[in-house]
C-alpha cells in the first residue's frame, strides 16, 4: 500500500486521536510548567520545572508513590493467581454455574464507592473480618494509618479478581477437551496439565489481564478516596494525592497537579514499554 | 506389550443412557483389533473406557492380567491417537513427540534420540522444528502417531484417526498405520465407523451396534459368514442386497421365491447350511452380495434357472467394474444401520445393486438377465435376523 492510500485510510482516526488524546496531553504538559491556583485559575505564571522539583521533593508524593507501587505489586499477581484458580474451580462446576458466576460478578457490578463501603464494613467494629481478627488475636481490629494499605489491597483483590475469573473462565471454555485428555494419556498430572495445556492456551488472555490490571491498579482512586475519609493522608494513592493537590478548595494548585499527572503518565510508560515493544515486534512479524 | 481383556463391560451415563452393554472382547498380544459400527453405537465410549477417560459402570477391564478399572489414565501405559490429533499448538513437532518422555523425566539427550527415531519411521525428520500450525493434515496425523509410538506403550488406542484426512491420504495412511503397527508389534485397539478401514487394517474386526457386540472375526470370515443381517449389510460396499423370500423344494429341486420371480437354488446350499431345511416353505431373509451377480450377456455358461430378470435403473462405470442398480419386486429388509440411506423409496420395486464386469453393455432402461451365484447366497431368520447355518 502506498503512502497516499495509507494516509487516506488513517487520516480520520489520526485526527480524532489528536483531538482527544494529543491535545489534552500537550495542554497538561504546558500547564505543568506554570503556577496556577485553583481559586484564581485565570492567572498562569511560567515557572519552568518549578512544579516538578516541588513534587519530587514532597514526602507526601513519595508516600503515595510507595503505596501505589505496593498496591500494584500485590493486587496484580494475587488477582491473576486467584482469578486463575477460581476459574479452574468454576470450570469444574457442573450444576449452578450461573449462580456462582452471578455471585462472583457482584464486586464488579456494585459501584466502586458502595463496594469500598462494603469492604470497610467488613473491617469495621462488628464486621466479619474484624470479628475474625478479634477471635484470632484477642485484639480489636481498628483501621489505622499503618494497616490501611492492607485493607486497601484486600479491597483491590476483592474488586478486581472477578474480572480475571471471568476472562480466564471464558478462555477455558475454548480449550479443546481432546487436548486435555491427550495430555492425560501422555502422563500429565494436574500441574503438568495446567503448565503445558491450560496456561499456554490462556497465554494471550493472561497478558491482556496483566496489562489491564496493572493500569487499573496504578490508577486506583475510589477506595483510596473513601478510606481517606477515615484515616486521612495515609490512604493516599498517587491519584488521590494528585486530586488533593489540584482541587483542594483553599490551596488547590492546578499547575502542580498537572505536573503530578505528567510524572504519573511517565511512570506508567516505563512499566508498559516492554509490552509495547513486544506487541510492536509481533505486529511487524505478522506482516 | 500386553493382552487386553474386556469382560462384560457396561457403560451407563448419569442420564440413564446405556452406551455399551456387556461388551466382552479379548485382544491378543500384538493384535490389531478394529471396533467398527455406525455413529452413536458406543464404540468411542468403549475406547474411552479402556483409556480411562470414562468410568466403567460394570464389568472388568484387564490389561496384561491386571484389573485396571480404577487406574488413572496416565498410569495405564496406554497411548492414544485422537480424531482431531490434539497436538500442543505451542510446541514444535519434536516437543510434541517428546512430550510423554519429558513427563517421564527422560533426559533431553535421550529424548532427542527417541524423537528422531520416531520421526524417521514417520518421515517427519524435516518437520521436527515446525509448529503444528504449519503442518498439513497428514503431517499432523503423523505427529499424533509419533507421540503415541515414542514411548513404546503396552497398548495403542486410536479413535477414528483418519476421519479428518482427505480420501487419497486416508488410503495411504491406512496402509502406513497398519505397517507401523505390525513393525512395532504393539497391541492396538482401533475405532472407526468406516468398514473399509476395519476390513483393511484389522487382524480381527468387532462389529458393534447400539452398544451390543454383533460379531468378532477376521475380515474374511466376517465378510463370508456374517452372523446376522446387520453385519451382513454393514460389512461390504456396496451393501449386501437383503429381501424377504421363501425357499421351497419341488421335484428334488430347491427354489427361492423372490417377489414375483423364482430363482433356482444350488442343492448344495442345504449341505452347507443344514438348518435351512427347517425353514422350507417358511419366510426367510435372503442376502445377495453385489459381486455374486453378473450380467448374463457377459457370462453365458450359467444355469438358466439361476437368473433374475430386471430393468437397469442406473449404471455406474468405475473402470475396473460397473455397478448396476435396478428394481426388484421383492420386499427389502432393513438392516438396522442408522447411517444407511433410506433406499426404500419406490413402493413397487426394491433397490438392488450388482457389481458387473466392465464388459457389460447394459444401459438404463434395458431389461436384462442377471446370473446369481446362488451357492454364495446368505440366509437369515426373518424374526431374529440371525444367520441360518447348521
Amino acid at each position: 500500500m502506498d503512502r497516499k492510500t495509507f494516509a487516506g485510510f488513517t487520516v480520520t482516526s489520526v485526527f480524532i486521536m489528536f483531538a482527544l488524546m494529543v491535545f489534552p496531553l500537550v495542554t497538561t504538559i504546558y500547564l505543568s510548567f506554570n503556577r496556577i491556583l485553583l481559586r484564581d485559575v485565570g492567572i498562569a505564571e511560567w515557572i519552568g520545572f518549578g512544579n516538578y522539583t516541588e513534587v519530587l521533593s514532597d514526602p507526601d508524593f513519595w508516600a503515595a508513590f510507595r503505596l501505589t507501587i505496593l498496591y500494584v505489586a500485590v493486587v496484580v499477581p494475587v488477582q491473576i493467581i486467584l482469578g486463575f484458580a477460581v476459574a479452574n474451580l468454576l470450570d469444574r462446576v457442573v450444576r449452578g454455574r450461573g449462580l456462582y458466576m452471578a455471585a462472583l460478578l457482584l464486586p464488579f457490578i456494585v459501584t466502586p464507592v458502595v463496594g469500598t463501603l462494603l469492604v470497610r464494613d467488613l473491617f469495621d467494629r462488628g464486621g466479619l473480618l474484624a470479628w475474625l481478627w478479634e477471635l484470632a488475636t484477642d485484639e480489636a481490629f481498628v483501621i489505622t494509618g499503618s494497616n490501611i494499605k492492607w485493607v486497601l489491597i484486600s479491597h483491590g483483590v476483592w474488586a478486581t479478581a472477578p474480572f480475571a475469573v471471568i476472562t480466564f473462565f471464558a478462555g477455558m471454555q475454548t480449550l479443546p477437551g481432546e487436548r486435555v485428555e491427550a495430555a492425560e494419556m501422555d502422563g500429565a498430572g494436574f500441574w503438568a496439565k495446567q503448565r503445558f495445556v491450560v496456561i499456554p492456551h490462556l497465554k494471550s488472555l493472561l497478558i491482556f489481564v496483566l496489562l489491564i490490571s496493572i493500569m487499573d491498579a496504578y490508577r486506583v482512586f475510589d477506595s483510596s478516596f473513601v478510606f481517606g475519609q477515615s484515616v486521612g493522608q495515609a490512604a493516599n494513592t498517587l491519584m488521590v494525592y494528585n486530586f488533593d493537590v489540584a482541587f483542594n478548595a483553599q490551596l488547590g494548585r492546578v499547575g502542580k497537579g498537572n505536573a503530578i499527572a505528567v510524572i504519573t503518565v511517565i511512570g506508567m510508560f516505563i512499566v508498559l514499554i516492554p509490552f509495547l515493544i513486544k506487541s510492536y515486534r509481533e505486529q511487524i512479524a505478522e506482516r | 506389550m500386553a493382552e487386553v481383556t474386556l469382560d462384560k463391560i457396561t457403560k451407563v451415563y448419569p442420564n440413564g443412557f446405556q452406551a455399551v452393554t456387556d461388551l466382552s472382547l479379548e485382544l491378543k498380544d500384538g493384535e490389531f483389533l478394529v471396533l467398527v459400527g455406525p455413529s452413536g453405537c458406543g464404540k468411542s465410549t468403549a475406547l474411552r473406557m479402556i483409556a480411562g477417560l470414562e468410568q466403567i459402570t460394570n464389568g472388568d477391564l484387564m490389561l496384561g492380567g491386571q484389573r485396571v478399572n480404577e487406574t488413572a489414565p496416565k498410569d495405564r501405559d496406554i497411548a492414544m491417537v485422537f480424531q482431531n490429533y490434539a497436538l500442543y499448538p505451542q510446541m514444535t513437532v519434536a516437543e510434541n513427540i517428546g512430550f510423554p518422555l519429558r513427563l517421564r523425566k527422560m533426559s533431553k539427550a535421550d529424548r532427542r534420540i527417541k524423537v528422531e527415531e520416531a520421526a524417521e519411521v514417520l518421515e517427519l525428520t524435516e518437520q521436527l522444528d515446525k509448529l503444528p500450525a504449519n503442518l498439513s493434515g497428514g503431517q499432523r496425523q503423523r505427529v499424533a502417531m509419533g507421540r503415541a509410538i515414542v514411548r513404546q506403550p503396552s497398548l495403542f488406542l486410536m479413535d477414528e484417526p483418519l476421519s479428518n484426512l482427505d480420501a487419497k491420504l486416508r488410503v495411504q495412511m491406512r496402509a502406513d498405520i497398519a505397517g507401523i503397527q505390525r513393525d512395532l508389534g504393539v497391541t492396538t485397539f482401533y475405532v472407526t465407523h468406516d468398514q473399509v478401514e476395519a476390513m483393511t487394517m484389522g487382524d480381527r474386526v468387532a462389529v458393534i451396534k447400539d452398544g451390543l457386540l454383533q460379531q468378532v472375526a477376521s475380515p474374511e470370515s466376517l465378510y463370508d459368514n456374517p452372523d446376522n443381517v446387520f453385519v451382513a449389510a454393514f460389512i461390504g460396499s456396496p451393501s449386501m442386497n437383503l429381501y424377504e423370500a421363501q425357499v421351497s423344494e419341488g421335484n428334488g429341486q430347491l427354489v427361492v421365491q423372490l417377489g414375483d420371480q423364482t430363482l433356482g437354488l444350488d442343492n448344495r446350499a442345504l449341505d452347507i447350511r443344514p438348518a435351512l431345511r427347517n425353514y422350507l416353505d417358511r419366510p426367510v431373509v435372503v442376502g445377495i452380495r453385489p459381486e455374486d451377480m453378473e450380467d448374463a450377456a457377459v457370462a453365458t455358461d450359467h444355469p438358466a434357472d439361476h437368473r433374475l430378470t430386471a430393468t437397469v435403473a442406473v449404471r455406474e462405470a468405475l473402470g475396473a467394474e460397473t455397478l448396476m442398480h435396478f428394481g426388484l419386486s421383492a420386499t427389502q429388509v432393513e438392516s438396522g444401520d442408522p447411517d444407511a440411506l433410506d433406499e426404500l423409496g419406490d413402493d413397487e420395486a426394491s433397490r438392488c445393486t450388482a457389481r458387473f464386469s466392465p464388459q457389460s453393455r447394459a444401459k438404463p432402461g434395458d431389461e436384462i438377465q442377471i446370473n446369481v451365484d446362488t451357492i454364495k447366497m446368505h440366509f437369515f431368520d426373518p424374526s431374529t435376523h440371525e444367520a441360518i447355518r447348521s
